[in-house]
């Protein structure tokens, strides 16, 4: 037996040793990350500082939306000894088994962690470190509470910022917080369990603009997790940054005053500034006071109840709600009309109430008139006319190129597709085109007296307050607008670019002048169905509408601008199953808001007071 | 001084150059894993560095003390040595339990461990026995007596219990395995007994030491890497299963092995080492596959039990958090590492990484000197072990011989294990890793054991055939 040869064996078991050991820790070292990040989460811990969010200003430098200080009341479970459950309990007002289970709350809230190494999952919640008990304390709650805390080891409070509205107007513009979803962290690592999120409104629509910029402080921690130092003596540390502020367009005023009037009624007012896009105000009524919506305490005490409200509160009405436009729908017709050379100024026609129902009026000879007094046999005409050119044999063929090219002008005044401004939750309307009519009816199944009853706004026709007072503002600007928005400067910069984009409609300037005429015999000539939105020294020009609603009272509406030569305000009023015609809610209620707004001061006060004091039977 | 001038000239300077180039290495990284800024002086007592340095004082000066005795007195008093850490060994179990084990004696700070001067006290008496043994000759007497001279201090360790000494123990095995000592005489007794079988000698008897280790080292690396999934930061999709890259190694060892027996082998022996080559990988890829393949087989529970046991799981007694932190630290440390006292995982301060100054030093130096820093540890490592080897080859006396290799091998325990643990190629066990690990009991013992071996060596050719 060659002993000898022995000590190759013992070299080459050592050497092996020696190579795979080297291996190993080349692969470990150099190849794989992974122990890096591992060692990361170990000992580089990230605070993160979240700044206060940007606030909001009104057109007049007003701010409208605002930060508070709140409390948190943290806990930390390590520091916590022999609590008394019933007392802690007693001291901020919960039950004993409402204490329990917010602890459990905490730890599940937290998630696990996956370690694809051992594939274990273990908690990420640390009993060292300090969690959020209650949150968004009030100053009178803390100092309730705080005094006695040192009876209850583990329990600290800390400061946070929070939402305020200065003015409980424009919750619909401004929306409100609320904690993130798991979805939402997952789809943007920003969020943490526990952050607030921007859920409705300018604050959702400028999330991004108004967190601001996290700060992360990078730290070597110990395992006990008490920071040790400034991680590279903090070279890669960032400062937190407040988002922006955002001023807006809109005149917290108007649109307080707009609330006001449309107390005890369902409606809405949207004002525009003609010759910007900016949104004035955007009245929804019923609407809520924003300060309700502040914090999840809050948000679980009255969302509920918004939400289960019949009258839908929490509906923003002027974005999303899609109405007949009614015979505000006229105006369109008319420059259609004009500009296809169907009709000139002068085309009459008799009011003929057997053809559709119509008021007792004398018949209009020329179209000035036909506004004037909303004659419904008039528009029966003028839209035959647009849909039924001869151009076509067959009347059925005819009809889908007559509705093709109306759909097309509908299309550049921003109707039957949604606008784009700034804010979530808005919807299209509809502006019913030959495929809509084809599934209706099958193909070649209808013409002109098919679908007559859009000649005055009624039937498939559905457009939103935003769109009907961006109309407004088309016929005020004379063809063409800017897409209606709410935020005019974020921070030193202007609008977001697509609010300074001109859009034109397909119809020339010279027609409107005609209707413009139209609109303002509508307020100032005996006769005018808006008679009631007269005012002295501004003149307005106006259309009125009444909307037939087959599950209630009509609803009325009206569409306006003023000054007639300078336009500085485009409006449109929609008040749900009022009884009377537009003339005789929505002329005088847009009238007080052009009012207010050039004027800053009401000089009918008696029509301000009937309006305000109307309240309406559903609203009881 | 005809005698000193020969002791100087004859010493291995390249042993002995590593031995301090380890020393200075390890207390420098004891200094920076256990750093204070009140007390930055490394002369400081009151802080871990400062007692290492006393214990470093100490060692040296034992060294130079066993230096200058007589090399023969440890052949000739290795039974009453060995006696004497047997009768400490046997003292330790009645003193109070620390962290759960007995396994000091002395006061505080100052205590020592007997079981670290045990190691000692047999190497030298199994060097002494196997001296006198004529390989050619044994009997059942041979194996049982070589065996006991081990187990008898082991049985007394694991009373402490301290199962990381008592796997170090089984080191000696290779040195029998050396040496020759065979465990024929046993497995022939009852192998014979069989009609008709006759046999003078069988493979597995004069192998066996080695082939179990193969077997035990193979299977706890499989199953260690059976959990695991390789990924390369420069190759996004590729994942290597663990099991994979355990035959790839194989495959790779292999290879070398293959290289490097065809260099050395006679012309007429080049097939042989081959096909030796070839069957040795396959039956240890064989085993590998078994082994990863019967553990996913394994029911749930007993597959935890084994988890818990190599520390592969989290359980209570935090061996996976040991080894997940150790790891972390490790493997961040990059190419070029953190730079010195830049540790973040592993520094004593922070505590992510515990007995991150002792058991798990290799941490921070790993973090801080990354791959360069661990590539060079190893290679001082590798560079010892084989200048132990030639040092132990090269001496006529036998007594010397074994001796030489008990020190190459409790070393190599040491150094596979130890850093085995810290890289997820080993299971959690408390031992020090030599001349870096903070601790009084393992600085001294290293360096008295080195110092037999640098003065035995230095007389070597004193000491007639
Ligand atoms: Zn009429």
């Amino acid at each position: 037996m060659n002993l000898d040869a022995r000590r190759y064996v013992i070299l080459a078991f050592i050497l092996m040793v020696g190579v795979l050991y080297t291996s190993r820790l080349f692969y470990m070292q150099v190849v794989d990350d992974q122990w890096v990040l591992r060692a990361q989460e170990i000992a580089e811990k990230r605070w993160e500082i979240t700044p206060p969010r940007g606030v909001l200003f009104d057109r007049m430098g007003k701010k409208i939306v605002s930060n508070r200080t709140y409390y948190n009341l943290m806990m930390i479970e390590a520091e916590i000894h022999d609590l008394d459950t019933a007392k802690f309990a007693k001291l901020i007002g919960w039950t004993r088994e409402e204490v329990r289970n917010r602890f459990k709350e905490i730890v599940r809230g937290e998630g696990t962690y996956y370690n694809k190494n051992t594939g274990k999952r273990t908690a990420n919640y640390q009993k060292i470190r300090a969690y959020p008990f209650m949150k968004e304390l009030t100053l009178e709650e803390v100092a309730r509470i705080a005094p006695h805390l040192d009876n209850f080891k583990g329990f600290h409070e800390e400061v946070t910022s929070m939402r305020s509205y200065p003015y409980a107007n424009g919750a619909n513009i401004v929306g409100y917080l609320s904690e993130v979803s798991q979805e939402e962290i997952d789809e943007d690592h920003f969020y943490k369990p526990g952050d607030n999120i921007g859920k409705a409104g300018l604050e959702r629509f400028y999330e991004k603009e108004l967190r601001g910029r996290k700060g992360i402080r990078y730290i070597v921690t110990s395992a006990m997790n008490n920071a040790i130092e400034s991680y590279a003596d903090g070279k890669y540390d960032t400062s937190a940054l407040q988002g922006p502020p955002l001023k807006l367009g809109v005149d917290i005023q108007l649109q307080a005053y707009g609330e006001k009037l449309l107390k005890g009624k369902r409606g809405c007012i949207v004002a525009i500034e003609p010759s910007t896009g900016e949104i004035l105000a955007l009245v929804s009524s019923p609407s809520y006071d924003p300060n309700l919506m502040i914090g999840k305490r809050n948000i679980s005490m009255y969302y509920p109840k918004l939400l289960l409200d019949p009258n839908t509160p929490l509906l923003p009405r002027p974005l999303a709600s899609e109405y007949p436009p009614g015979s505000t729908f006229k105006l369109l017709n008319s420059l259609i009309a004009l500009q296809e050379g169907v009709i000139t100024p002068e085309f009459g026609a008799p009011c003929n109430k057997s053809v559709v129902g119509c008021h007792n009026h004398a018949s209009a000879g020329n179209l000035a008139d036909a506004i004037k007094h909303s004659c419904n046999p008039y528009y029966y005409a003028v839209m035959r006319r647009i849909v039924q050119q001869n151009r076509k044999k067959s009347v059925f063929a005819d009809a889908e190129v007559g509705l093709s090219r109306w759909v097309d002008y509908m299309k550049s005044f921003g109707l039957g597709h949604t606008l784009e401004t700034d804010i979530t939750g808005l919807r299209p309307g509809r502006i019913p085109d030959v495929a809509f009519y084809d599934k209706w009816y099958g193909h070649h199944r209808w013409a002109f007296s098919t679908i007559r009853s859009i000649s005055i706004g009624q039937g498939e026709v559905t457009i939103t307050p935003l769109q009907m007072a961006n109309v407004a503002a088309i016929i005020a600007n004379k063809g063409w607008y800017y897409t209606p928005h709410f935020v005019k400067a974020i921070g030193a910069n202007g609008p977001l670019p697509e609010y300074r984009k001109k859009h034109y409609s397909k119809i020339d300037t010279q027609y409107y002048d005609i209707v413009i005429e139209g609109m303002r015999r509508v307020v100032y000539e005996p006769g005018g169905t808006g008679r009631r939105a007269l005012l002295k020294d501004i003149v307005i020009c106006g259309k009125t509408g009444t909307v037939q609603n087959p599950h209630g009272e009509d609803h009325s509406t009206f569409i306006a601008f003023a000054p007639m030569d300078k336009p500085k305000i485009a409006i449109a009023v929609f008040i749900e199953n009022a009884k009377g015609g537009g003339g005789l809610w929505a002329a005088p209620t847009a009238s007080l808001m052009i009012e207010k707004y050039l004027k800053r001061k009401i000089t009918e006060k008696e029509r301000e007071k009937t309006i305000i004091d109307a309240v309406f039977s559903y609203m009881r | 001084m005809r005698k000193g001038d020969s002791l100087v000239a004859h010493m291995d300077w390249a042993l002995f150059a590593t031995y301090i180039v380890m020393l200075i290495i390890g207390m420098a990284t004891v200094y920076s894993v256990a750093y204070n800024e009140d007390h930055p002086n490394i002369y400081e007592y009151s802080e871990k560095y400062g007692k290492q340095l006393v214990w470093l004082g100490i060692s040296l000066f034992l060294g130079l003390m066993v230096f200058l005795i007589d090399s023969d007195i440890y052949r000739k008093f290795s039974v009453p040595i060995y006696l004497f850490t047997l009768f400490l060994l046997v003292i330790v179990l009645f003193t109070p339990k620390i962290n759960g084990a007995r396994a000091w004696l002395g006061i505080g700070s100052m205590g020592v461990q007997p079981a670290e001067f045990a190691k000692i006290g047999t190497a030298l008496l199994l060097a002494r026995f196997i001296s006198t043994v004529n390989v050619k000759q044994q009997n059942i007497q041979t194996v049982l007596i070589a065996n006991a001279i081990i187990l008898m201090p082991m049985v007394l360790i694991l009373l402490q219990p301290d199962a990381g000494t008592f796997v170090v123990f089984t080191s000696f095995l290779f040195v029998m395995y050396r040496e020759g000592i065979t465990y024929d005489p046993l497995i022939l007794r009852v192998i014979n007994r069989i009609p008709g079988i006759r046999f003078k000698s069988t493979w597995v008897g004069g192998h066996f030491i080695p082939i179990l280790f193969v077997v035990i080292m193979l299977s706890v690396v499989t199953l260690l890497m059976s959990n695991e999934v390789l990924e390369f930061s420069f190759l996004p999709n590729v994942k290597v299963p663990g099991f994979y890259s355990v035959v790839a190694t194989l495959l790779l060892i292999s290879l070398l092995f293959l290289i490097f027996l065809r260099v050395v082998s006679a012309r007429r022996e080049r097939g042989r080492a081959t096909l030796v080559v070839i069957l040795g990988f396959s039956m240890a890829a064989g085993l590998s596959s078994v082994v990863n393949y019967g553990f996913q087989g394994l029911r749930s529970h007993q597959k935890d039990r084994i988890e818990l046991f190599l520390g592969m799981k989290e359980d209570p007694n935090g061996k996976d958090y040991n080894r997940n932190r150790a790891m972390a630290a490790v493997g961040s440390g990059g190419f070029l590492g953190k730079g010195y006292r830049e540790a973040s995982v592993s520094s004593v301060r922070s505590n992510h990484v515990p007995e991150s100054e002792t058991d798990f030093i290799f941490c921070p130096f790993a973090e801080e000197w990354g791959f360069a820093g661990t590539f060079i540890l190893v290679a001082l490592y590798m560079f010892m072990l084989v200048r132990i080897i030639i040092i132990a080859e090269r001496q006529r006396a036998v007594f010397n011989r074994v001796y030489a290799y008990t020190v190459a091998m409790i070393l190599f325990y040491h150094f596979a294990i130890n850093i085995g643990m810290n890289i997820g190629f080993a299971p959690v066990i408390g031992i020090p890793l030599p001349f870096f690990s903070y601790g009084g009991s393992s600085m001294m013992s290293f360096s008295v054991m080195m110092f037999i071996l640098l003065k035995l060596d230095s007389q070597r050719r004193d000491v007639l055939q």
